[in-house]
C-alpha cells in the first residue's frame, strides 16, 4: 500500500498554474464565437441563420454573437459558409443581464470561499466540468475555494441545468438555506436561458426564472477555468485582462458585460 | 423525643385514618385525599428524620409478647437517612398522585389504590424504624404484598399480573432467606430485639458471619434487584402507576440496601475481603447488563427501570469497596466509599423517581411509552421536558447535577485501590473500574436517546402529536425534585457532612475531614491543616465565600499523607459559579453580535425535501441499533418473525424481521433453572406408574428412612 | 436474503422465421406477422389483447430474448410497441394497438420484470393504466409536485405552456416496504454529495446501522425531452440527443443519427461509420475513466482517484483538442459527420489515447495491489448472474454480472463487424468485478479507436441529402453505460411526430436495488459508484 505514497511524490505537482500564469494547454477549453466582421450585410445574416438558438445576429456586416444563448454546437464553426471567428479564450463569465453588475463578496471570502453545487436538471456536461475543479490539474483548493455537501456553510450557490420543475422545490430550498451574504452563479447556457430545454411545461428555462442570479457562466458546458474564472470574480479576486481588450470584448449590448470590479 | 415520636405516630394515624377515610368519601375525591394523607404523611416522616439526623436518635419499646419477647421501635440516624430519602420521594409521588391518579377514574377501583398506597407508605416506615426482628420482618411482608397489589392495580393489561407476580414470587424467596437469618440470629441470641442480637452475636464465627452474608445478600438483593434476582424489574415498573413506580424505584430498592447494611454492618459485621468481593462484582455486572438493557429499551418505563438496575449495581459498587477496604484496614476510605455509595442511593431516588414522574405525564398524556413512536414533545409540553432533561443530565452524570457528585467519587473509590496490599484486589478493582467507566458511557447514550426520541424532532405518531400540557400537580413534584438534584450536585460539602453524621458511628470520624477540607474555619482555628497547604488553596480561591457562607467550604479534596497531600480535589459550586460566569460573558458577547448582525431562522436542512415526515427520523430502535450490534453477544436476540412478501414474484411488498430478546439473567439463569427443576419433578414423575405395592413400598421405604434418621441423631 | 428470481425456462435458440412459426403454432390468429418494415426484424401485431401478456412471456423466458423497452405512441389509435432483443435473430417487436378511448393496458411486468418501471412512467405520462402491475403512481412526476391525472405526454398537452396549476398532493408518504419494529427511512439528497453529485433522493430503508433496502427516488432532472421534441426539426432533437446526458453524448447522437438514417434510408460513407466508432470509442473510454475514478473516490483511496481524475481530464482536453469539444458535441449529423479530421489530428488522439491507456493500465495494476481497496469492492453490492438475467441489466453492470451481451456484437451497426474486440465479461456480480470490466472495456476501447483510425480511407463524410418521409426507425448503440434505443417517428409534415429514447441508465437504476439490499451503510457511495449510473441518462 505504500506505493501510493511513492506514486503521489513522484508524479509531482501537475495543477495549473492558473491563474497566475495563463493555461494554454491544448484541449482546456472549446474556445467560443466571437463576433465576426464580414464584408457584407447579406453575408452576415447567412452567418447568422445557421445558428440553432439565435445566438448569433447580424448588425449591418457585423455578426454579433450573445454567448448567453449559444449552446456550443459548433454549426457556425464547422462546415457552414461563413464560419464566424473562434477564439480560444475561457474568461467570459460575465454580471447578469437582469442584475447588472454584481459586487464581488469581498475580502473575508477572498481565500475561503464555499460553494454549493445544486443540479438542476443539468445534462450532466456541467457538472462534470464542476468536478473537475476538484482534479489534481485544477486543484481549486489551492486558491481557498471549497465545494460544500451543506447550504449552511455556502457563500456560492453555482446552479447547473435548466431548473426542472422537480428540483425547483430544492433548489429554492438550498437557496434560503445558505446564510447571507450570498452569491447566485448560473453555469451553462442551460442555466442561463434554458439552452436546448428552453422553456417548457417540465423547465423553468434558467435560473433566472426562479433565483436573482449574480453571475452568469455561458458554456455548453462551460469549461472548469471559466467556472474558476467566474468563481475568483465573486470572490474579488480575478484581474481580468482578456475581456477589457477592446478588439476580443463582445459589444456592450448584446455580449456578456464585465463584473465591475473593486 | 417528643418531636420524633409526635410525628411517627401521626404517619401512622394520618396512613390509617386516610385508608379507611377513602372508603367513606366519594370516589371523585380520593385522587385529593390520597395526595394529602400521602404527603404530609411524608412531611411527618421528614421531620421525625430530620430530628433524629440533627438531634438524638429514638428508642421505644412497644410491647412484650410473652414467650417470644420485646417488639421495639427505633430510629437511628442510620435508618434516619433511609427516611428522609424515603419521605421526599413520596411527597412527590404523593402530591403527583393528585391529578395523575384522575386518569384511572371511572375503570379501576381508586379506594383501593388509596388505601394500598398509604398502607404502603405505613409499611415503609415501618421497616425503617423496626427495632426487633418480628416487626421487622412483618413490615417486610407487608411492604412485598402492598407492592404486589399496587403494581398489579391496572390488572386488566396485559402482562401486568405476570409482572406483579413475578415480584411477589422474587421478593418471597429472598424474604425466606432473610427470614431464615432473622430467626438463626434470634435463636442464638435469644431475643428478638436488635441491640441485644447485636451484642450477643459478637463472637460469632467466621462461617457463620459468611453464611448470614450470604443469605442476607441474596434475600435483599431481591428486592434492591442486583443481578440475577432482577427479572422482576424491567416488567413489574411499566406495569406500575407512575406513582408506584417512582416509589418502587426510590425507596423500595433503597429498602434492601437497608435491610443489608442493617444486617451487614451493624448487626453482624462481616469483616472479610471476600464479602466485599462478592458484592462489588455483582454490583459491576449489574451496572452494566443494566446500562445495556436500559440503553436497547424501547418502552420509556421499561428503560427507567434497567437503568434502576445500574443504578443500583453502582450503588453495591461503592458498598463492595466499602467492606473490602474496611476489611484491609483502611477506614478512611471506607468511609468514602460509603459515603459515596449513599450519596448515589441519595441521588438515584430522586432524579429516577423524578423521571419516573415525567415518564408517567407523557405516558398519561400520549397513552403511548414506546419511544418509536413519541417525539417532538417538547413542543407541546415544555416544562416536563425541561423537568425531565434535568434528570436525564443528573442521571447521566452531568455536572452540575447531583449525578456527577457520586459517580465521581464512586470512580476516584475505586481509583484508591493503589492503597490495597493484594494485586489480586488491586486488579479486581481496575477492572471494575472499567467497567464502571463503560456503563457511566452507555449511561448518557441511553439517556440522550430517551431524551431526544422522546421530546425533540418530529412525532412519530399521531397520539404525540397531539399531546396536551402536564397538570401543575404533576409538575410541582417533579421541580422539586429537580431543584433537589442541582443543589445536591452543586452543594456536595454540606451533603458530605450529613451523610457522615448518618452512618457515625459505624464509619471512620476522619472521613468528613478528609473529604471536606475545613477552608472555611477561621484560619487560627483550621489547625488540622498545614499552613503550606491551606495557602496553595488559598491562591486556588478555596476559602472565597468564608465568613458568608456556613459550613466547612466549598471544595471537596481527598488529602493523603505528607509526600501526597492532595489525592484529588474538586468543586462543582466554584465551577458552576464560573460556568454560570462564562455563559453569561458569552451571553454578552452573542448579544453584542445579534446587535449588528442579523440572526436568520430557517428550516431543518434536510437535503431539499418538501417536508421532512415522521417517518425519515430516527427512531430510537435505530438510535440505540449500534450498541445492539456491538453487544450483539450479550443480547443474542432471538428472530421471531422473519418474512419477505412480494407480490408477482418479484415486487418487495413487505420485509419484516422482528426480534426478540430473551433477558440476559433469564437467559443463563432462571430458564436453565426451570428446566432443570422440570427435569427434576420429570425424574420423580417416572415414580407414578399407578401400581399399588409400588406406592406402599415408598412409603414404608420412607418411614425408614426417618426412623434410621432419628435413631442415628 | 434476496428474493430469488424463478429459475428460467427451457431456453431454445431461434432464428427470424423459426421464432415466426412457433409464435404462429402458439398462438394462431391472435398474434400475427407483419412486413411493415420490410422484414428487416421480427414484428409481431397483437390481435387480441389477451394474447400480449402470454407472448412476451413466451418470448422473455422461453425464447431467449432480452426486454428492450417500451414505446408507446399515441395516433390515431394507442399503439404499444414491445422491444425485445434476441442473440438469435434481433430486434423482436410486439405492437399492441388499442382504440384511443382505451385507459387500461394488461401489464406484462409479472412475467417481464424489466418491463416495470416502463409501464409505471406510461401510467405517469400518458395515463395509460397496467392492469396487474401492483405499483403504480408517484413515479416520474413526483406528488409533491404534481397532482394525478396530468398526462404530458399526450399530444392534448401543450409541452410549451409554463403557466398552469401545480395542486401538490399534501399528504404525500412514501411506500415503505421494511416493517421491522423501529425501522424508518433515511432520507438522502436530491442535494447532497458536496453538492457536485447529480440530483436523485433515496429511501433508504433501515433500523440503525444496517441498510436493509435502499429506494432510489429519480426524475428530479426529467425535462421531458421527449415532448418538447414533438414538433421540432430532426436537427433541432438531434440537439436533445446530444444534450440530455452529455457523458454519453456521442453515443446517443448516434443512435439518433442512425435512426434517422434507416427511417430515410440514409447510406452512411464508410470514412464517416470508421470515425464513428473512433469518436464512440474515445467517449466510452472516458465515461469508464470517469467511472473509475468515482470509485476511487468513494472507497476514499485519494491517490487513486486522483490519477483517475488526471485520466479523465486528459482524455477532456484530447477530445476537445481533437474535435473541439471536450464533450463531442456537435460532431454527428444524420448521414455522416460534420467535420473531418486530418491525418495529423489523428495521429494526435492516438497519442493521447495510447498515454491515456498507459495511465490507466498503471492504475490498474496498482488498485489489484491495495488490499484495503480491494476489501471494500470485494463482495459488495453483488449482483446475481440469475437476478441480472432476470432484471435485464445492461452495460457493464450486467456484463459484470455474467451477461455477455453487447449490441455491438449481437446487431453490430456502424460497422463494428468489422473490427476486433472481446466483450469483457465477468461472473462474479460484485463492485470489484464491475471495476475489472470497466478496465478491460477501456482496453478493449483503445483497441477499436486504433483499429477504426488506421484503417480510416479518404472518401466523403456524409451521405447525400435526401427528402424526408413519414417512416419511423429504431437506432441503437452500445452507449457507455449500455445498449441505447432512439426510436424517432417521422409525421407528414416532416418533424418528428414522436420520439422516444430508451436509456441504459433507466434500466440499471431499476436493477439497483438488488444489489442495495442489507448492506452497511458506509458501503452505499461504493456500491453507487460501482455502477456508474446516470440520472439525467435515465429521467430525459
Ligand atoms: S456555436 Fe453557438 S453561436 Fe455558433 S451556431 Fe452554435 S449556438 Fe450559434
Amino acid at each position: 500500500m505504500s506505493f501510493w505514497f511513492w506514486h503521489g511524490l513522484r508524479n509531482g505537482i501537475q495543477s495549473t498554474r492558473y491563474p497566475h500564469a495563463p493555461e494554454t494547454a491544448p484541449g482546456v477549453t472549446p474556445g467560443r464565437p466571437v463576433d465576426t466582421q464580414f464584408s457584407s450585410a447579406e453575408e452576415a445574416a447567412e452567418a447568422a441563420a445557421v445558428c440553432p438558438t439565435g445566438a448569433i445576429h447580424a448588425e449591418s456586416a457585423r455578426a454579433v454573437v450573445d454567448l448567453r444563448k449559444c449552446i456550443w454546437c459548433q454549426r457556425c464553426r464547422f462546415g457552414c459558409p461563413r464560419p464566424l471567428h473562434w477564439e480560444t479564450s475561457h474568461t467570459w463569465a460575465a454580471g447578469s443581464a437582469a442584475r447588472g453588475a454584481a459586487s464581488p463578496l469581498g475580502s473575508p471570502f477572498g481565500h475561503s470561499l464555499h460553494v454549493m453545487v445544486v443540479d438542476a436538471g443539468d445534462c450532466g456536461a456541467c457538472l462534470n466540468e464542476v468536478k473537475q475543479l476538484n482534479n489534481p490539474l485544477y486543484n481549486i483548493h489551492r486558491l481557498g475555494i471549497f465545494f460544500t455537501p451543506t447550504p449552511r456553510a455556502a457563500d456560492v450557490l453555482l446552479v447547473v441545468g435548466p431548473v426542472s420543475e422537480n428540483m425547483k422545490g430544492p433548489l429554492l430550498k438550498t437557496y434560503e438555506a445558505m446564510p447571507e451574504p450570498k452569491r447566485v452563479l448560473a453555469a451553462g447556457t442551460c442555466a442561463i436561458t434554458g439552452g436546448v430545454f428552453g422553456r417548457s411545461f417540465m423547465s423553468h428555462g434558467g435560473v433566472p426564472s426562479v433565483l436573482p442570479v449574480d453571475l452568469e457562466i455561458p458554456g455548453d458546458p462551460p469549461p472548469p477555468l471559466a467556472i474558476l474564472d467566474a468563481l475568483l470574480l465573486t470572490a474579488g479576486r480575478a484581474k481580468h485582462s482578456t475581456l477589457s481588450n477592446p478588439e476580443t470584448a463582445p459589444s456592450p449590448d448584446h455580449g456578456p458585460r464585465l463584473v465591475k470590479l473593486p | 423525643m417528643l418531636l420524633t415520636l409526635v410525628p411517627l405516630i401521626l404517619v401512622f394515624v394520618l396512613c390509617g385514618a386516610g385508608a379507611l377515610l377513602g372508603f367513606v368519601l366519594p370516589e371523585r375525591r380520593t385522587p385529593a385525599l390520597t395526595a394529602l394523607c400521602g404527603s404530609l404523611a411524608a412531611a411527618m416522616a421528614l421531620l421525625a428524620g430530620a430530628n433524629v439526623l440533627y438531634g438524638s436518635p429514638f428508642s421505644g419499646q412497644l410491647w412484650t409478647i410473652e414467650p417470644l419477647g420485646t417488639l421495639a421501635v427505633s430510629l437511628d440516624r442510620l435508618s434516619a437517612f433511609f427516611l428522609i430519602v424515603a419521605a421526599v420521594v413520596i411527597l412527590a409521588s404523593s402530591i403527583f398522585s393528585a391529578s395523575y391518579l384522575k386518569r384511572y377514574a371511572g375503570h379501576h377501583s381508586l379506594r383501593a389504590f388509596n388505601a394500598g398506597y398509604l398502607l404502603l407508605i405505613a409499611a415503609i416506615v415501618l421497616i425503617l424504624i423496626a427495632d426487633d426482628v418480628l416487626s421487622f420482618l412483618l413490615a417486610w411482608e407487608a411492604m412485598s404484598i402492598l407492592c404486589y397489589l399496587l403494581v398489579n392495580f391496572e390488572h386488566l393489561r396485559d402482562g401486568s399480573s405476570q409482572a406483579a407476580y413475578l415480584m411477589l414470587a422474587t421478593g418471597e424467596a429472598g424474604f425466606i432467606a432473610v427470614e431464615f437469618v432473622f430467626v438463626f440470629l434470634a435463636i442464638k441470641a435469644g431475643s428478638l430485639e436488635f441491640g441485644q442480637l447485636k451484642t450477643a452475636l459478637a463472637g460469632l464465627g467466621p462461617a457463620a458471619r459468611w453464611g448470614i452474608f450470604l443469605a442476607t445478600f441474596f434475600g435483599f438483593s431481591t428486592k434492591t434487584g442486583l443481578v440475577p434476582l432482577n427479572s422482576w424489574l424491567p416488567r413489574a415498573h411499566p406495569a406500575a402507576p407512575a406513582n408506584v413506580s417512582a416509589i418502587l424505584s426510590g425507596t423500595i430498592l433503597n429498602l434492601g440496601f437497608y435491610g443489608f447494611i442493617r444486617v451487614n454492618f451493624d448487626l453482624v459485621p462481616t469483616g472479610t475481603t471476600g464479602t466485599g468481593v462478592v458484592v462489588l462484582v455483582v454490583g459491576t455486572v449489574s451496572a452494566l447488563v443494566g446500562i445495556l438493557y436500559a440503553t436497547a429499551e424501547g418502552d420509556l418505563k421499561a428503560l427507567l427501570a434497567h437503568s434502576s438496575i445500574e443504578n443500583m449495581g453502582v450503588i453495591a459498587i461503592g458498598v463492595g469497596a466499602a467492606l473490602i477496604f474496611a476489611a484491609s484496614q483502611l477506614p478512611v476510605l471506607a468511609g468514602m466509599a460509603f459515603i459515596a455509595a449513599f450519596y448515589h442511593m441519595l441521588n438515584h431516588s430522586l432524579y429516577k423517581s423524578l423521571l419516573f414522574l415525567g415518564a408517567g405525564v407523557v405516558d398519561e398524556r400520549t397513552g403511548t411509552r414506546d419511544l418509536d413512536k413519541l417525539g417532538g414533545l417538547i413542543r407541546l409540553m415544555p416544562y416536563t421536558a425541561g423537568l425531565f432533561l434535568i434528570g436525564a443530565l443528573a442521571i447521566s452524570a452531568v455536572p452540575p447535577f447531583n449525578g456527577f457528585v457520586s459517580e465521581w467519587l464512586t470512580f476516584e473509590m475505586l481509583l484508591r485501590s493503589v492503597e490495597l496490599p493484594s494485586t489480586s484486589l488491586r486488579l479486581l478493582f481496575a477492572l471494575c473500574g472499567a467497567g464502571l467507566a463503560l456503563t457511566a458511557a452507555l449511561a448518557v447514550t441511553c439517556f440522550v436517546k430517551a431524551f431526544a426520541m422522546g421530546f425533540l424532532g418530529v412525532s412519530r405518531s399521531e397520539a404525540a402529536s397531539c399531546a396536551s400540557k402536564a397538570h401543575k400537580t404533576e409538575i410541582a413534584p417533579m421541580a422539586l425534585l429537580a431543584v433537589l438534584c442541582l443543589l445536591l450536585g452543586l452543594l456536595p460539602t454540606y451533603v458530605i457532612p450529613v451523610l457522615d453524621q448518618s452512618l457515625s458511628p459505624r464509619i471512620d470520624p476522619h472521613t468528613v475531614q478528609a473529604l471536606v477540607p475545613p477552608f472555611f474555619a477561621p484560619a487560627a482555628a483550621s489547625t488540622e491543616l498545614p499552613p503550606a497547604f491551606l495557602a496553595d488553596f488559598h491562591n486556588l480561591g478555596a476559602q472565597l465565600g468564608q465568613r458568608i457562607l456556613p459550613g466547612r467550604g466549598l471544595v471537596l479534596l481527598h488529602r493523603g499523607g505528607a509526600e501526597n497531600p492532595v489525592i484529588f480535589a474538586m468543586s462543582p459550586s466554584y465551577a458552576f459559579a464560573a460556568l454560570v460566569l462564562l455563559l453569561f460573558l458569552a451571553w454578552l458577547v452573542f448579544a453584542r453580535l445579534a446587535r449588528t448582525r442579523k440572526l436568520a431562522r430557517n428550516e431543518l436542512w434536510a437535503g431539499g425535501i418538501p417536508k421532512l415526515l415522521p417517518e425519515m427520523v430516527y427512531t430510537a430502535t435505530g438510535f440505540s441499533n449500534p450498541v445492539r450490534v456491538v453487544f450483539d453477544a450479550v443480547f443474542r436476540p432471538a428472530i421471531i418473525e422473519s418474512k419477505r412478501e412480494t407480490v408477482a414474484v418479484h415486487f418487495r411488498t413487505a420485509i419484516l424481521r422482528r426480534r426478540q430478546d430473551i433477558y440476559l439473567v433469564d437467559r443463563l439463569f432462571f430458564l436453565p433453572l426451570a428446566a432443570l427443576l422440570r427435569w427434576i419433578a420429570g425424574q420423580f414423575a417416572r415414580m407414578h406408574h399407578g401400581r399399588l405395592n409400588a406406592y406402599v413400598t415408598y412409603a414404608v421405604g420412607f418411614l425408614l428412612f426417618v426412623l434410621l434418621l432419628g435413631l442415628y441423631s | 436474503m434476496t428474493v430469488s428470481p424463478p429459475p428460467p425456462a427451457q431456453q431454445r435458440m431461434f432464428d427470424t422465421t423459426a421464432l415466426a412459426t412457433e409464435v404462429a403454432r402458439r398462438f394462431g390468429t391472435a398474434v400475427t406477422r407483419t412486413s411493415e418494415n420490410g422484414g428487416a426484424a421480427s414484428w409481431f401485431v397483437v390481435e387480441d389483447r389477451s394474447a400480449l401478456v402470454p407472448l412476451c412471456r413466451f418470448l422473455f423466458s422461453e425464447a431467449g430474448c432480452g426486454f428492450a423497452g417500451m414505446i408507446v405512441e399515441e395516433r390515431n389509435e394507442w399503439n404499444l410497441r414491445y422491444l425485445f432483443l434476441n442473440p438469435g435473430c434481433g430486434w423482436v417487436y410486439c405492437i399492441l394497438r388499442l382504440p384511443l378511448s382505451t385507459r387500461t393496458v394488461p401489464s406484462i411486468s409479472v412475467p417481464v420484470h424489466p418491463a416495470d418501471w416502463y409501464e409505471r412512467e406510461a401510467e405517469d405520462l400518458f395515463g395509460l393504466t397496467f392492469q396487474g402491475h401492483p405499483r403504480l403512481g408517484d413515479f416520474v412526476l413526483h406528488d409533491q409536485v404534481w397532482q394525478e391525472g396530468l398526462t404530458p405526454m399526450r399530444k392534448a398537452f401543450d409541452a410549451g405552456q409554463t403557466q398552469f396549476e401545480l395542486r401538490p398532493q399534501q399528504d404525500w408518504r412514501p411506500t415503505l416496504v421494511v416493517q421491522d419494529p423501529g425501522a424508518f427511512a433515511m432520507p438522502v439528497g436530491p442535494v447532497y454529495e458536496g453538492g457536485i453529485g447529480e440530483s436523485v433522493h433515496f429511501l433508504l430503508e433501515t433500523v440503525g446501522e444496517d441498510v436493509i433496502r435502499a429506494v432510489p427516488r429519480l426524475f428530479y432532472n426529467y425535462r421531458g425531452v421527449e415532448k418538447i421534441a414533438e414538433g421540432k426539426s430532426l436537427w433541432d432533437v438531434l440537439l436533445l440527443a446530444e444534450r440530455f446526458s452529455a457523458k454519453s453524448a456521442f453515443a446517443h447522437s448516434l443512435a439518433y443519427c442512425q435512426a434517422v438514417e434507416t427511417a430515410l434510408h440514409l447510406e452512411t460513407p464508410p470514412r464517416a461509420r470508421h470515425l464513428r466508432v473512433a469518436l464512440s470509442e474515445l467517449e466510452r473510454l472516458r465515461h469508464h475513466a470517469g467511472v473509475i475514478n468515482g470509485i476511487c473516490r468513494s472507497t476514499a483511496l485519494a491517490v487513486s482517484e486522483s490519477h483517475a481524475a488526471i485520466i479523465e481530464e486528459k482524455l477532456l482536453r484530447a477530445s476537445a483538442a481533437f474535435s473541439g469539444h471536450r464533450y463531442l458535441f456537435g460532431l454527428n449529423t444524420p448521414g455522416g459527420l460534420r467535420r473531418d479530421f486530418d491525418s495529423e489530428a489523428t495521429s494526435a488522439l492516438l497519442r493521447s489515447v495510447d498515454d491515456a491507456l498507459q495511465l490507466l493500465e498503471r492504475l490498474e495494476q496498482r488498485l489489484s495491489y491495495s488490499s484495503s481497496f480491494l476489501d471494500r469492492l470485494e463482495d459488495v453490492g453483488v449482483v446475481s448472474p440469475a437476478s441480472a438475467r432476470h432484471l435485464n441489466l445492461l452495460g457493464p453492470v450486467g456484463r459484470a454480472s455474467g451477461l455477455r451481451r453487447d449490441v455491438r456484437r449481437v446487431c453490430p451497426y456502424s460497422g463494428y463487424q468489422h473490427f476486433q474486440f472481446q466483450v469483457a465479461h465477468e461472473e462474479e456480480g460484485d463492485g470489484y468485478a464491475r471495476l475489472r470490466v470497466l478496465f478491460a472495456e477501456a482496453r478493449q476501447s483503445a483497441s477499436l479507436i486504433h483499429q477504426a483510425i488506421e484503417t480510416l480511407e479518404p472518401g466523403p463524410l456524409c451521405a447525400d441529402p435526401v427528402p424526408i418521409r413519414a417512416a419511423a426507425a429504431l437506432g441503437w448503440v452500445e452507449a457507455p453505460i449500455g445498449a441505447a434505443g432512439h426510436w424517432v417517428s417521422f409525421g407528414r409534415d416532416g418533424t418528428i411526430e414522436r420520439y422516444r429514447i430508451l436509456s441504459p441508465s433507466f434500466r440499471n437504476w431499476m436493477g439497483l436495488h438488488v444489489a442495495v439490499e442489507d448492506f452497511a451503510f458506509q458501503d452505499f457511495p461504493i456500491i453507487l459508484s460501482t455502477f456508474g449510473l446516470s440520472a439525467t441518462e435515465c429521467d430525459r
